[in-house]
């Protein structure tokens, strides 16, 4: 990260010498004198670089230190006031690289980037490099700098335009050659890093491609047979069909068995006759459905002989290569959206639209030419989860790019704040870097250390989803169901935080980090409302206990294992290094995890007793339900994170790993009122607790700006509040 | 230690011109020069009796790189550690230049080739005239484009950049200018009147440096007719490609596609030859080197250079440096005999060593000079 500029400063010699950081408590501040002044000239190696070498481990790291305290002294001297002629203007502030005021990072940001990113970092970098090079993502200079990112001030129809442009640039740079051939847990990972390294561009084009390539590419994968992957593999790689995936409708959103689309078979054409028999039928936010897709894959009842065999999906043409709406189809647009204008959210109405046999998407079920309903699975609650399970991808990828989101939000909110100054703490200082302020550090600090825990935990539902199973599928669904919710909200949260942060320059749509909310509040909603998916957590929890104590077998599977153990013991009285021990966090999220368990079990058995219908008492009894959902993700979170932690070795990276860890967990600590609300903390704990954020804070501070380099988000992609400010404000700039 | 006679210095007032004065080896970069340039320029940022630095070659050549064959030999009389050396001082030095505080204008003459490049497209301002000559051939060496280049190259226009940097095509004058290699482009006649202009007006100030340059400006010299740079969309299209074998494939079927097309041919021909010339091994790691190097700032590629130069002479990999000197430089059978042999036998595994810090405990990655100023322009202006 490269930036800033000074002119020539002069520097006053002050004693004693102070560090901004540890955040030194205010009122702790040494008074500072006036000595001398000299002219220092600005190439004086006591300064350096803005981008300091990420990997070279200090040969002395004393003259380092000693070299850092002086670049400290003179950072903090660039807005001295340089004399008290009250007719002459003050000096200017100058913009000053957070690298001139931050030491280089003590460990090596490459490797903690490679555990973020893992082996599909050349994979990403390259749809950076290829995104940076061409106009179509719309560079502009600003600061010194260029950075990429749509104009959002186009009208809806043009972004939408741009972004079905984006997608061409990048099929005929062969981006997606090999989308539907490469195999295997690599494949995946190559389709996930390409999701991802466009959505850090732009949200709507990550969502465009989604649908095209997840959504209607994946229905036909893995729902359809070999004679759809024949005649639809090829042309949806090129984007000569364009795809999208009505599921959703107007009546019907996270229920998709109570979708009111009607199908049924003509045996004498041997067609069937997709119908929206209502209003509340419509197809609804269906994307690409607005202007450009071709195709559709339709969810839609099936009724055989007056059967309903439940719900199925079928391939239907909607447009012409003219692009002209088919006969029988309806189409009208969903409208300008808080955010995604970029994506052209359509309606679609079937009137009595018919269809060939043959565009059944039959992986599951079939309806032979003279209309018999065929199936292997014979109960419909099974052969409904058959048949949607492939489509789990659609939250993996939601959650990895929640992250990189969240990624973006921070880089560019933590380097405001190491630039930023607000504030003499006394007359005649200067003003203090808002990271300088344990409050401010207290709103971001927790934040990115909690962003790497769960960008951890992405990456192993990532792994799990590669490496899935038919014995695992359950495990991959609650997991993403968990980490869908968690990592979402955990993004909006960040951005929201962020914003406030930056203060007036949030605001600003250049500056990304208030925008992005409404580009990505979506995510809390689509592929499953994040509440109804925390409450499917606890549901297969208990199905799980439930089923281990009926077979009288210890509890297997869910990293539910901890319950066979007896229950861990809380020390009285803690203290600040128990409170980083592995084994007290994971002992004090295990106990949570267990109880709350053991709560919801006896709430449900209870008002089964009482008679209560299995429905009704999931309505009933949420309130533990999401508590037991979050200790259930937490648990999670922190065991990944740890799996993680263990194939580092020691050293500086390791340490830092720790530290966030114990950041990570002491603020679930701090902020859940779980804890206290069943005593797993008593108050003289949790007031330990709250004060050890304080500490933890402090400690995290001098790796801040590390900490976001190793995001692995490149300049471009950031904003220009995020480096030199003052040059991208200024009049000559305009 | 006598100043070297191999750089020599004009002072006037405050401008002071410093000459490449090696005209035999087209004033190629010896490590004498590069410790005397170090050496100048810190003195010279410093000094406030100095504002501006004028940089330009004696004879035909502005400069034709660093000197590699005496590296070479270097490295076969003692340990490749020599070359090490010679390389970390002049990475430093370009270094130094892209974050200078004062102006630098370079007057580049006739070869701007590798090193050449190297001491002058990191300054502020770089003046191209009738007869300029560029190129990074390093990949036809075995070596790859370094001295920053992965940082300069990968910041020209659309793929431009990969192109310049694994053809190792030369670009004249109008071209530079074209692409922003350069910022200026002076007829060969005035290059001399510019040079006593800048010296009278004895200012520092890049607006004022800028204006005087202009004054003796061609703005708007016209490519010729068969410029490659006309050939930028195909260009783009080819070279963006992942690596290096979809490059040559999205090349030759570029190349079958125009058959008919007899203007096409010389160009995409020479194109795809070069690139089959070209050590296998230096294109792979070239090419992974500007991509890196696009989300890079100038010390981040400096320092990834660094370790990339350092596993090319330590060779460990591949000795396809050693040989393409041999071939090209020595022996001038033109006929260097890579290994690996073939882009295919060259592994990812083998690719992501010469990232990677070197095992040998002796060895620390390049350390750069603590610099307070990265000026606006120093990323700007490309």
């Amino acid at each position: 990260m490269e930036g800033g500029t000074a002119s020539s400063v002069t520097i006053i010699i002050l004693l004693p010498i102070f560090l901004p950081y540890p955040a030194t408590p205010i009122t702790q501040l040494p008074t500072i004198r006036l000595l001398h002044t000299v002219k220092f000239p600005l190439s004086d190696q006591l300064l350096m670089e803005s981008s300091p070498p990420s990997s070279s481990p200090s040969s002395s790291p004393s003259m380092d230190r000693v070299n850092f305290r002086t670049q400290v002294l003179s950072r903090h001297l660039h807005h001295h006031p340089q004399t008290t002629d009250l007719l002459r203007t003050a000096p200017c502030l100058n913009y000053s690289p957070p690298e001139l005021s931050n030491p280089p990072p003590n460990f090596d940001t490459k490797s903690l980037r490679k555990l973020l990113d893992g082996t599909s970092v050349e994979e990403i970098d390259y749809i950076f490099n290829l995104m940076i090079q061409s106009t179509l993502f719309c560079p502009r200079e600003r600061g010194g700098k260029v950075f990429i990112a749509p104009d959002f001030n186009q009208s809806m129809e043009q972004q939408r335009e741009m972004t079905v442009k984006r997608i061409e640039y990048l099929r005929d740079r062969g981006v997606f050659e090999g989308w539907f051939d490469k195999k295997g847990p690599e494949g995946d990972l190559w389709r996930f890093a390409l999701a991802e390294s466009v959505s850090v561009y732009d949200h709507s084009l990550g969502i465009k491609l989604g649908v095209h390539f997840f959504l209607w590419g994946g229905a036909i994968r893995f729902m359809g047979t070999k004679r759809h992957h024949d005649k639809w593999y090829k042309p949806t790689e090129t984007y000569e069909v364009k795809g999208c995936f009505a599921m959703t409708e107007l009546g019907h959103g996270s229920n998709v068995r109570g979708i009111e689309t009607i199908t049924r078979y003509d045996a004498s054409t041997g067609e069937f006759i997709i119908n929206t028999p209502c209003e509340s039928a419509q197809k609804y936010w269906i994307g690409g459905a607005g202007n450009h897709a071709t195709h559709t894959v339709v969810f839609s009842q099936l009724e055989i002989n007056g059967v309903n065999e439940g719900v199925h999906a079928f391939i239907a043409q909607i447009r012409d290569e003219n692009g002209n709406i088919c006969p029988n189809v309806r189409i009208a647009d969903c409208g300008h959206k808080i955010g995604l204008n970029g994506v052209d959210n359509g309606r679609i109405w079937f009137d009595n639209l018919r269809i060939p046999r043959e565009n059944l998407l039959n992986s599951v079920a079939d309806v032979s030419p003279d209309g018999q309903y065929l199936t292997e699975i014979k109960d419909p609650d099974q052969r409904f989860a058959a048949f949607l399970a492939p489509l789990t991808s659609g939250r993996v990828t939601i959650a990895a790019s929640s992250m990189n989101t969240t990624k973006i939000g921070l880089a560019i909110a933590i380097r405001y704040s190491l630039s930023r100054r607000a504030f003499s703490i006394k007359p005649n200082e200067p003003e203090v870097l808002l990271l300088d302020y344990p409050s401010h550090q207290r709103r971001l600090l927790p934040l990115l250390a909690k962003t790497y825990a769960l960008s951890f935990a992405s990456n192993y539902l990532k792994m799990i989803y590669v490496n899935r199973t038919p014995q695992t599928i359950k495990t991959v669904h609650v997991v993403s169901s968990a980490l869908k919710a968690v990592l979402t909200w955990h993004c909006m949260r960040t951005l929201q935080e962020c914003r406030e942060a930056c203060g007036g320059q949030g605001i600003k749509t250049e500056n990304h980090v208030g925008h992005l909310k409404s580009e990505y509040d979506v995510q809390l909603t689509f592929e499953g409302d994040n509440n109804v998916l925390m409450q499917q957590i606890s549901k297969a929890l208990l199905a799980e206990f439930l089923a281990a104590k009926k077979r009288n077998k210890p509890i297997r599977g869910l990293g539910l294992e901890h319950l066979n153990k007896p229950a861990p013991i809380i020390p009285t009285q803690l203290t600040s290094s128990t409170l980083r021990t592995t084994q007290f966090q994971t002992d004090i999220f295990c106990l949570r995890e267990r109880d709350l368990l053991q709560r919801f079990v006896a709430e449900v058995s209870q008002l089964q007793a009482q008679g209560e219908s299995k429905e009704h008492i999931f309505t009933v009894t949420y309130q533990t339900a999401e508590d037991l959902g979050r200790a259930f993700s937490d648990r999670l979170i922190l065991q990944t994170y740890l799996d993680v932690e263990a194939t580092v070795p020691a050293g500086s990276l390791k340490s830092v790993l720790g530290l966030m860890r114990s950041m990570y967990t002491t603020i679930v600590m701090e902020e859940d009122a779980s804890f206290l609300r069943y005593g797993y903390l008593s108050t003289n704990n949790a007031a330990v607790v709250r004060k050890e954020v304080l500490n933890l804070c402090s400690e995290l501070r001098p790796h801040a700006l590390s900490l976001v380099s190793s995001l692995g988000i490149p300049d471009a992609f950031l904003a220009p509040i995020a480096f030199n400010w003052v040059e991208a404000n200024a009049w000559s700039s305009i | 230690m006598a100043p070297t006679n191999q750089v020599l210095i004009k002072e006037s007032s405050n401008v002071r011109t410093i000459i490449l004065n090696r005209t035999k080896q087209l004033n190629a970069l010896s490590l004498e020069m590069i410790s005397r340039l170090l050496e100048v320029f810190h003195a010279y940022e410093e000094d406030p009796n100095v504002k501006l630095i004028i940089m330009k070659g004696e004879g035909r050549a502005f400069c034709a790189g660093g000197d590699v064959a005496a590296v070479v030999n270097d490295i076969n009389k003692g340990s490749w550690k020599l070359g090490a050396n010679f390389f970390s001082k002049e990475f430093t030095l370009n270094y130094l230049m892209a974050t200078y505080t004062k102006p630098q204008v370079s007057l580049l003459k006739g070869i701007v080739m590798g090193g050449g490049a190297g001491v002058s497209i990191h300054g502020r301002f770089r003046v191209v005239t009738d007869n300029t000559v560029f190129a990074m051939p390093e990949t036809a060496l075995g070596l790859f484009p370094d001295v920053g280049a992965s940082y300069y190259l990968s910041r020209l226009p659309g793929f431009f950049g990969e192109y310049v940097g694994l053809t190792g095509a030369r670009l004249d004058g109008a071209e530079m200018l074209a692409c922003g290699l350069a910022t200026h482009f002076v007829p060969l006649e005035k290059l001399s009147l510019l040079e006593d202009a800048l010296c009278k007006a004895n200012s520092g100030d890049p607006k004022i440096i800028n204006s005087i340059i202009n004054e003796f400006s061609n703005t708007n010299p016209k490519l010729k007719e068969k410029s490659q740079y006309f050939r930028l969309k195909t260009i783009d299209r080819c070279f963006s490609r992942r690596t290096v074998e979809q490059i040559i494939s999205a090349l030759v079927s570029y190349k079958k596609e125009k058959e008919a097309d007899k203007n096409m041919d010389d160009w995409i021909s020479w194109t795809i030859q070069s690139l089959k010339k070209a050590s296998p091994t230096s294109l792979k790691i070239s090419l992974r080197s500007i991509r890196e190097g696009r989300l890079q700032g100038v010390g981040q590629c400096l320092i990834r250079e660094y370790r990339m130069v350092c596993s090319v002479m330590q060779g460990e990999y591949s000795k396809d440096f050693f040989e393409g000197c041999r071939a090209l430089l020595l022996d001038k059978d033109k006929n260097p005999k890579w290994n690996p042999s073939k882009l295919e036998f060259v592994s990812k595994d083998m690719v992501d060593r010469y990232f990677a810090a070197l095992d040998d405990k002796d060895w620390e990655d390049l350390k750069l000079p603590a610099r307070s100023n990265l000026p606006v322009y120093a990323i700007s202006k490309l």
